[in-house]
């Protein structure tokens, strides 16, 4: 952190190599979203129209599956980096969910409810972003794997029957519309929409926040980078 | 003395007597027709004010077929000068062909004194008659479709007798058949007589008609012997000589006058359209029904990555006939069909080499239904109820974040409960 950084009472909550690595997830999943949600609703008009423009079937296929390739590089590298790396290592420990996330959400129920007084004292991650997180992450492997299959459908007519591949097609499709709901609806509304962040928490761009947000919404952070004379 | 004399006067009176009598009196010779005929302003006044011409180009009548007769073969009461004579009757040399003629659409209604159907001369002409294979005549095969089309490209004919309007005409010189007579001028080609026949044509609801959906697939087998062959094997080639009339014949497919190649998109057995074509029966309620068929074969074959991949034009996928034969289709039950499940390995491997028997367990066409296919019906009803209520515990979770912020805001309000702005 820069002085004029803390001077600003900013703080750097992403680096530049997670802003890549999200900004990436950005892109390619909207790119699979619009290529594949329009293969999954056919019948649709506005899905007729979009495969239409990106040059038919075959050429939906093979921009849906450059994506994907993408993604998963992505993926394997963020594995990497989180399990090897010296800025990965620590962020991975904070990630894991552990029994006071869940008592922190039932106390944020209770908290709005008016049957707490405090509200829930998170560390440098929430529960919500941690089920964000993992959600995100089972739901990439899941659908990275039953993607594989069905690209690799010549090798997987080896092993499986039939009935497989047409659950690989089911689970697939689905698991992207569970990742669409959890994206569209509960990412974007935490970080564009909440009252804390309205219109938009800036570190995804900057990889900055306000020393006061932290303090509101992640106190136990903020406290930890005040004790190590951080802030 | 006398004899010799005698002999010559008679021969020179003879002589004179036949040069001076009125020709009216014996049959005229081919010289005489043509000192009236052969002037290009005869012509004779209708009832209804028409002139008709009734001059003979008798170039065209010398390089015509019977350009070696004379003109009274045919106009036998034909007299020099003559008033109106006697139709022709071709039936005198041609029996065979005025009596199937006679049966014919053309035939009965020319019978009841309709003259604007064609008698033997508007399709032969009259007197400049070519045979068949001359290729100046109006009925060789290459002229064929222009000879009937006079009369059936004519709005006035169409709506009077209530024939196909000039779309299906129009179609025929588009299909395979036609381009390849008109563009490639191949006389293989079928033309109009090669499916309605020529003296006994009839419209297609007689089951005399060539045309009649019985006798569809011999017609077509006249050209075409092997697919005739294969048909006939087939289920729907079995079904038809059994007289079931809805078992589909060549023409179902294929159509009639639009036929096109297979691979011409256009065409109704492209392998985008064959799923619209073989679904015109198969998605028929009534069909599957009566011959205990599987039912929505068409919707879980568009819902499959084959159908999807079609529908969009990728002309390699699988379309039904890629599975299910063309010519040949047998149900599955039948050890020889290609979707006889001891076939699939083979049928599915001609695309995919290595989808043996343990890929073709199961079904192919998948009906998402708890009896038909419970795997996929159950995951799909999994994350169905799974995503709906996961968003519905975020409509709760940020409703009620929003309300706990609401409530506090309005108990830390200065000015009591209705202090907020």
């Amino acid at each position: 952190m820069s002085r004029a950084d803390l001077a600003a009472g900013k703080v750097i909550r992403l680096s530049l190599l997670f802003r890549v690595q999200h900004l990436l997830l950005t892109v390619l999943l909207t790119v699979l979203a619009v290529t594949g949600f329009a293969l999954m609703y056919h019948e649709n008009s506005l899905a007729q129209w979009i495969i239409r423009m990106e040059g038919g079937v075959h050429n939906r296929g093979i921009v849906h599956r450059v994506a994907a390739v993408l993604l998963m590089a992505n993926l394997v590298y963020h594995v990497f980096y989180m399990l090897l790396s010296r800025e990965g290592k620590p962020e991975m420990r904070q990630l894991f969910i552990g029994r006071q996330d869940i008592d922190d959400f039932f106390q944020s129920l209770r908290y709005n409810l008016g049957t707490a007084k405090e509200y829930p004292r998170f560390g440098r991650y929430g529960y919500k972003e941690k089920f964000q997180y993992w959600g995100a992450s089972a739901g990439i492997v899941l659908i990275s794997l039953t993607g594989i299959m069905l690209w690799a459908e010549e090798f997987s007519m080896v092993f499986f029957p039939k009935v497989v591949l047409d659950l690989a097609i089911v689970i697939h499709g689905y698991q992207g519309l569970l990742a669409f709901a959890v994206l569209f609806l509960w990412h974007l509304y935490n970080v564009h929409l909440h009252p804390s962040v309205f219109p938009m928490n800036p570190s995804w761009i900057t990889g900055k926040v306000s020393a006061e947000w932290l303090r509101e919404e992640h106190p136990l952070e903020y406290e930890k980078l005040k004790g190590e004379g951080l802030l | 003395m006398m004899r010799p004399f005698l002999s010559l006067a008679v021969a020179v009176a003879a002589a004179v007597l036949f040069l001076t009598v009125p020709a009216g009196a014996a049959t005229p010779g081919v010289g005489e027709c043509m000192d009236c005929h052969g002037d290009r302003t005869i012509e004779k006044s209708l009832p209804n004010g028409q002139t008709v011409s009734l001059y003979v180009d008798l170039q065209a009548y010398r390089s015509s077929i019977h350009g070696g007769s004379s003109c009274v073969t045919c106009h036998v009461d034909a007299k020099a000068p003559h008033e109106k004579l006697k139709k022709v009757s071709c039936g005198k040399c041609h029996g065979d062909a005025e009596k199937s003629y006679a049966g014919s659409s053309h035939g009965k209604l020319r019978a009841k004194g309709v003259t604007d159907v064609p008698g033997c001369d508007g399709c032969h002409g009259a007197h400049d008659i070519r045979k068949p294979k001359d290729p100046a005549a109006r009925t060789f095969r290459l002229n064929i479709v222009a000879t009937c089309l006079r009369c059936h490209k004519d709005r006035a004919i169409e709506q009077k007798y209530n024939l196909p309007d000039q779309k299906v005409m129009a179609a025929y010189e588009q299909s395979v058949h036609g381009m390849a007579s008109k563009k490639s001028g191949l006389t293989g080609s079928a033309v109009c007589v090669d499916c309605h026949g020529n003296h006994a044509i009839l419209p297609g609801d007689q089951p005399r008609s060539a045309t009649h959906r019985q006798n569809i697939p011999t017609m077509c087998g006249k050209c075409h012997p092997g697919i005739l062959e294969q048909y006939e094997k087939s289920v729907h080639g079995k079904g038809m000589r059994a007289g079931i009339a809805e078992s589909p014949v060549c023409t179902d497919c294929h159509g009639e006058h639009t036929i096109a190649k297979v691979g011409d998109p256009s065409s109704s057995v492209s392998s985008r359209n064959i799923p619209k074509t073989c679904s015109g029966c198969h998605e028929k309620e009534g069909i599957s029904t009566r011959y205990a068929l599987p039912k929505n074969r068409f919707s879980s074959y568009m819902d499959s990555f084959h159908g999807i991949a079609v529908e969009y034009g990728m002309t390699k996928a699988a379309n039904c006939s890629s599975c299910h034969g063309v010519h040949d289709i047998l149900p599955s039950a039948d050890p020889a069909s290609t979707v006889n499940k001891a076939n699939l390995p083979k049928t599915c491997g001609k695309c995919h080499p290595n989808a043996g028997p343990n890929f073709a367990k199961g079904d192919v066409h998948v009906e998402i239904s708890p009896k038909k296919a419970m795997g996929v019906f159950a995951v799909r009803l999994f994350y169905t109820i799974f995503i709906a209520a996961l968003v519905i515990l975020f409509a709760l979770h940020v409703g009620l974040e929003l309300y706990g912020r609401w409530s506090r805001r309005k108990e830390n309000a200065p000015g009591g409960k209705e202090g907020q702005s």
